[in-house]
């Protein structure tokens, strides 16, 4: 449903120099530097997929969303999406894609929402009882129908990002983009829209792309991450082949009850790397393959009220792999 | 465009244009007549002061009569310049979600400046009350005039979009245009005869004033309104305009074209 090709985006940045001096010079001379802000960049997505994009603030996130999504250019590289070229602009593309932006209110902020979405009816012409089926599932589901009389610059801005939702989806598309989605609402909206977000795709199997800060919202969403760094996608894959392939150990908590003295580090290290230890707890990396054995010999040599092993946060290996040099894909 | 499309966007627009009574009637009532007043404080020291019966063909009523047309007529005509919607939505990205739309951003843009017309229908409906009893009524008003008037008023406000649209494109590049569009705004009023009837400019200037696109935003529809251009002055007025219109149609999607390349939806 999506195929992006080796896409690649620059844009021409001016510079200024700080200052009265800086902004004088600029009017008659102006620096220009190329900002390289997507590299290459190939993936797919298939329908009833949620995939997440995640990567640092001026990773080229939002740069390919916006170039799947035919809002700008791209300085070179393919895209098809539904077959049709995103930026060309086709009618037929256009009804049939939804771009939801958390950070920018895409409907009108004086009117009430009602009044929006009778305008969105008209230009995606959307049948009428079709239009009314889709308004009452969506406004129920996302709980708003008592909001959609009030002007949307008074309401609160969950509400606001769920008339976002609304507005976004009453055409039906099957293809949406969601940048940023739950940026700045409180956690009952963030797990609101998520909810939704799993119910709708559930229903109606669109080919979705997300972009998130939040951990949360990828862990909960997606089955499947494209990282990228500096523009560069660096990591393709399941979020599950992300802990496999980057997290080598896993995390050994255990809380200790009548221990006589503190646990020291030097008897602890044959078992792993030791992030933690005293008398009453002792928390060790462990590489995977022994960690039935740790764990074991642990439980034997130390009084153990509670022994738990878990997987390294999945957002920390993130974060290391944005970090990182060295382009790694999965296969 | 559709219809009902057309309807709808006309509707909403009116209809969030018309939100804040307070700004309506402050901005817009209160602004028409001190552009008028000012225009007839203007006109009466010069008639005072030159002792002329006449000055370019006009009798102090008549002058009057011209600056009240030209400032109702010119509610229905400057309405997408207010806003500079348009250079607004390229420079902050508001311009991403009318892509998304399956929908000519142009048309729609223009729909919205039809849907202008509906408040300031309400405004000139309220002020042309007291015109004749103010100024009392022109000599050369007639059914037909007034029928000519108001067809050239209806393409002065499609020129009006065609030729503000291509200017506010340049946001693509210099990202604000503002004082590209009051310079824009000061020539067209000028040139166009809102400021002063083009009958005070030289035959010269005059003639070659008809031929430019600016005569056909402002003078020609009030011209034509008030009788004071023959039908068939008026039928060669009417083609010129189109034909104007269809230049800076050409023009305005060459720009547009050229422009998308540029845009990078900041703000998202």
């Amino acid at each position: 449903m999506i195929e992006a090709d080796r896409l690649c985006k620059t844009f021409l940045v001016h510079r200024k120099r700080p200052g009265l001096w800086g902004s004088i010079r600029s009017l008659v001379r102006r620096e220009r530097m190329e900002k390289r802000a997507v590299r290459d960049v190939s993936f797919r997505v298939e329908e009833g997929e949620i995939v997440g994009l995640v990567g640092a603030n001026g990773a080229g996130k939002t740069t390919i969303v916006k170039m799947l999504a035919g809002v700008i250019h791209p300085t070179s590289g393919e895209a098809r999406v539904l077959g049709f070229r995103p930026w060309e602009r086709d009618n037929r593309f256009r009804r049939q894609i939804a771009l939801i932006m958390g950070q920018k209110a895409q409907l009108w902020w004086d009117l009430p929402a009602a009044d929006c979405f009778l305008l969105l009816k008209e230009i995606f012409r959307i049948p009428e009882d079709l239009y009314r089926e889709r308004l009452d599932y969506l406004s129920g589901v996302l709980d708003v129908r008592e909001e959609l009389h009030i002007q949307l610059r008074r309401l609160s801005l969950g509400e606001r990002m769920k008339m976002e939702l609304i507005a976004a989806l009453l055409h039906g598309p099957r293809v949406v983009y969601l940048d940023e989605p739950t940026i700045g609402l409180d956690l009952t909206s963030q797990r609101a829209i998520r909810d939704f977000i799993l119910g709708y795709r559930e229903e109606h199997r669109p080919a979705m792309i997300l972009t998130s800060h939040y951990m949360e919202d990828i862990e909960r969403l997606c089955r499947r991450i494209l990282i990228l760094r500096e523009g560069e996608l660096v990591f393709d894959g399941s979020l599950a082949q992300v802990v496999e392939r980057y997290a080598d150990h896993k995390i050994v908590t255990a809380h200790l009850r009548g221990q006589n003295g503190p646990v020291t580090a030097g008897e602890l290290a044959p078992f792993g790397h030791v992030d933690h230890c005293d008398a009453s707890m002792i928390r060790l990396r462990v590489p995977r393959g022994r960690v039935a054995e740790a764990a074991a010999e642990l439980l034997r040599r130390y009084p153990i009220a509670d022994l738990a092993i878990e997987e390294v946060e999945v957002g920390a290996i993130i974060e290391r792999i944005q970090r990182a040099k060295g382009a790694t894909r999965a296969p | 465009m559709r219809l009902e499309l057309l309807w709808h966007i006309v509707s909403v627009e009116a209809r969030r244009r018309m939100t804040y009574r307070a700004d309506f009637w402050i901005g817009s009532v209160a602004g028409i007549v001190v552009k008028f007043a000012v225009a007839a404080f203007i006109v009466g020291a010069i008639f005072r002061e030159s002792g002329a019966g006449r000055i370019g063909g006009f009798t102090y009523q008549e002058m009057l009569l011209y600056y009240v047309t030209v400032v109702l007529m010119g509610l229905f005509v400057q309405t997408s310049e207010r806003e500079q919607s348009v250079s607004q939505e390229i420079y902050e990205g508001g311009l991403t979600r009318h892509l998304l739309y399956p929908v000519s951003y142009g048309t729609m843009k223009y729909a919205q400046q039809i849907a202008a017309a509906v408040p300031a229908l309400i405004q000139a409906t309220l002020l042309t009350v007291w015109v004749p009893w103010a100024v009392g009524i022109p000599e050369g008003l007639t059914w037909g005039s007034a029928a000519r008037g108001l067809a050239a008023l209806a393409a002065a406000n499609m020129l009006h979009f065609l030729l503000t649209y291509p200017v506010q494109l340049v946001a693509f590049w210099a990202d604000n245009v503002w004082s590209l569009l009051v310079m824009h705004r000061f020539a067209s009023a000028l040139l166009g005869g809102m400021l002063v009837p083009l009958a005070l400019f030289p035959e010269g200037a005059r003639r070659v004033l008809e031929l430019l696109p600016f005569r056909y935003l402002y003078a020609f529809p009030v011209e034509a309104f008030l009788g004071r251009v023959p039908p068939r002055d008026w039928a060669a007025g009417m083609v010129l305009s189109a034909a104007w219109c269809g230049v800076f149609t050409l023009i305005g999607r060459a720009v547009w074209r050229r422009g998308m390349l540029e845009y990078t939806g900041v703000g998202i």
